[in-house]
């Protein structure tokens, strides 16, 4: 890691505490935690352990209430709300567990929508959408609506959505958790592709069999780190067949690597 | 940057107004009723304050009116223009009109005395609810370009016992608008009829009196009515040219202060003077009903306001949504705002249409017509835009407040 680069995230004794009197408990208790471009992290933790007030934190949702947050080595914590939805609107993407799509907008609308608050023509919105859908094989379904797809293209359309304005993080709130396995895969394969073409990701997480995509993963309780594992990359590899093996035997898995492969092959041509 | 967005908000206040056609429609003929009784308000309002200014127009602008009394601007005097003076004895005299007369300059002058009882048919013994009795000297035909239809006018040589009445007084007592040679009697006594007027149909006018429901009768008829006094309402002069018309004023000002011991307790009014205390009592009238009808347009404000609240709770989802993807709280306030202003501006349109379709048809019940200004259009929908703006913004401001992980948290 180049030491120039300021880390994408930066925090520093980050608190977040709910209730009142008696009741007070921290949610977030003094998180120090620092994320490099390039990483993919999966956080785990049994229910209720702060992972989900993280990651709302980390997309500025939420305010914590003591600590450092540095989001590109500047602190954004004081900032307004204005100021905040700005700093979403262009360095932050966000997929959730149960899509969040606009029903009454076709897919390329939806994909296109940060781009409205980045105040962008609609013609240049869509154009740009319409080659980020390119990219995740969507492009015959930009004019269906969302509820003519299935859960594993709608959470590919929210990804896309929240790469669109080519964000410096994408946070990811259990994208899996409304997936069947196969469609679970496919998702993962392509949240993996994006770590690998550069993208930083957060991922929350109920799924340990997921962490084998990451190349960090962090173990939460109480609000507290409990444990915060690089993996090295020879290990995920072979980590990473692993799950492959065990689904072969289903078709779109056996799809899902040459799709990587031709994306790979795009990113280079377009290089 | 937020400029840009008008028209994403605009696009998107469409589909998702389109979405829920029926609830938008029924938002949008809440404002149009109320945006509707207004424009009718405002256009018959104005067509009636108007009337009595293009008849002094229609005249010539060298006609002007002798008033006793001294005309106050307070409001009390808006609520019994039409009547005053009938009730109050009179400060011009004989003398005053005689004076006027001879002013250089002077074409002609009319007294109008209006005489108090009601006239009955020798025929039929019908009386007539609604009828006046004018004493006048033969100008006034002159200067109040009073049509006649059949007959003559009272002049100098006719009888003192001779009438001439109009169109609608003739069918109300004989049955027939064909009544030469008619008697009637008032307070006794028998006037023959000699003529009668055109059918006019303009009850509100200069004159104060309705000459389609009129007795005119001489002055020296009117003054037996009166202990011999001459009890005079108004005095019509018309000037020999228009510019003559200041210096008569003038000098009439000067006869009478003279013949009034310097008391100022008469007005002479030319132009548009003279249709004001007319003009004033119809604009309080129309301000007064439309403050009225103002209160439908709260209940349509407070339709638009329940659906957009309605609007934003269905879409909790999405605002919060929107935010997470980096909509500000004023882009999400502009959003809902738009929609409503959408909604009301629709209504304001369609009300302002609906509203003259309501006056032309009302008007052609009425002796004048609606007017169309851009007056009333401007009124209109200004009022529609403030609705839409006053019941649209509380919405719109609870959506922007809504907390984005509770709204995102949200299941429908």
């Amino acid at each position: 890691m180049t030491k120039k680069i300021p880390p994408v995230i930066e925090l520093r004794g980050l608190t977040k505490r709910y209730g009142v009197g008696d009741a007070e408990h921290n949610a977030l208790d003094e998180i120090d935690l620092t994320i490099e471009k390039g990483e993919f992290i999966t956080i785990m933790g049994p229910s209720g352990c702060g992972k989900t007030t993280l990651l709302n934190i980390l997309g500025l949702l939420d305010r914590s209430d003591d600590g450092e947050y540095l989001l590109d080595g500047k602190s954004v914590e004081t900032l307004s709300n204005t100021r905040h939805a700005r700093i979403r609107s262009q360095q932050i993407g966000i997929v959730f567990q149960s899509f969040n799509l606009i029903n009454r907008l076709n897919v390329i609308e939806n994909v296109a929508l940060p781009l409205t608050y980045k105040g962008m023509f609609r013609t240049k919105r869509l154009i740009m959408a319409s080659e980020i859908l390119k990219s995740f094989h969507l492009s015959e379904r930009e004019y269906y609506m969302p509820w003519q797809l299935s859960g594993g293209q709608m959470q590919r359309v929210a990804i896309a959505r929240a790469l669109v304005n080519n964000p410096s993080i994408i946070l990811a709130d259990e994208p899996t958790g409304n997936l069947d396995s196969k469609s679970s895969h496919i998702v993962m394969e392509e949240l993996s592709d994006l770590h690998k073409r550069g993208n930083t990701i957060v991922m929350v997480t109920h799924n340990p069999n997921l962490t084998t995509y990451a190349s960090r993963v962090i173990q939460m309780l109480d609000g507290k780190v409990a444990s915060d594992t690089k993996v090295p990359p020879a290990k995920k590899e072979t980590n990473k067949k692993k799950p492959l093996n065990i689904e072969s035997s289903t078709p779109p898995v056996k799809d899902t690597p040459k799709k990587s492969a031709k994306n790979r092959k795009k990113k280079q041509a377009k290089k | 940057m937020t400029s840009l967005l008008i028209f994403e908000h605009i696009q998107n206040a469409y589909h998702s107004l389109r979405s829920t056609k029926m609830r938008t429609l029924l938002t949008i003929l809440g404002v149009a009723i109320g945006v509707a009784s207004i424009t009718t308000i405002l256009s018959l309002g104005g067509g009636v304050t108007k009337l009595v200014s293009n008849q002094i127009d229609n005249l010539g602008g060298n006609i002007a009116v002798v008033r006793p009394g001294m005309v106050s601007k307070s409001l009390n005097d808006f609520t019994n223009p039409t009547t005053s003076g009938i009730f109050t004895t009179s400060t011009l005299t004989e003398e005053d009109f005689r004076d006027i007369q001879a002013v250089e300059g002077v074409e002609a002058a009319a007294p109008l005395m209006v005489l108090n009882g009601s006239v009955k048919s020798t025929k039929n013994g019908t009386k007539p609810a609604n009828s006046v009795i004018v004493a006048t000297t033969p100008s006034l035909e002159q200067i109040a370009k009073l049509p006649i239809r059949d007959g003559q006018f009272i002049d100098t040589v006719t009888d003192q016992n001779t009438s001439v009445i109009g169109s609608q007084l003739s069918v109300d007592l004989f049955g027939t608008d064909q009544s030469i040679g008619q008697t009637f009697t008032f307070r006794g006594q028998i006037f023959t009829v000699i003529g009668v007027l055109k059918h006019m149909n303009n009850p509100i006018n200069y004159n104060n009196v309705d000459f389609d429901h009129t007795a005119i009768i001489s002055l020296e008829s009117g003054k037996g009515f009166n202990q011999g006094i001459v009890q005079i309402q108004q005095i019509n002069v018309s000037a020999k040219s228009v510019d003559q018309l200041p210096h008569v004023i003038d000098t009439a000002n000067k006869q009478l202060l003279a013949n009034h011991q310097d008391e100022k307790d008469f007005d002479i009014l030319s132009g548009e003077e003279i249709a004001k205390p007319t003009s004033q009592f119809f604009k309080a009238v129309t301000a007064v009903m439309t403050v009225i009808a103002a209160i439908s347009l709260v209940v349509g404000g407070i339709g638009i306001m329940n659906i957009m609240l309605v609007g934003v709770a269905e879409r909790t989802r999405e605002i919060g949504l929107r935010k997470a993807v980096g909509a500000s709280d004023i882009n999400i306030v502009w959003q809902f705002l738009t929609e409503s202003l959408i909604m009301s501006l629709l209504g304001g349109i369609l009300g302002y249409i609906s509203g003259y379709i309501i006056a032309l048809m009302i008007s052609t019940a009425l002796p004048f017509d609606p007017i169309f200004s851009w007056e009333i259009a401007a009124i209109a929908m200004s009022i529609a835009v403030g609705v839409g703006t006053v019941f649209g913004l509380y919405p719109a401001i609870r959506a922007a407040r809504k907390d984005p992980i509770e709204s995102l948290r949200q299941y429908h």
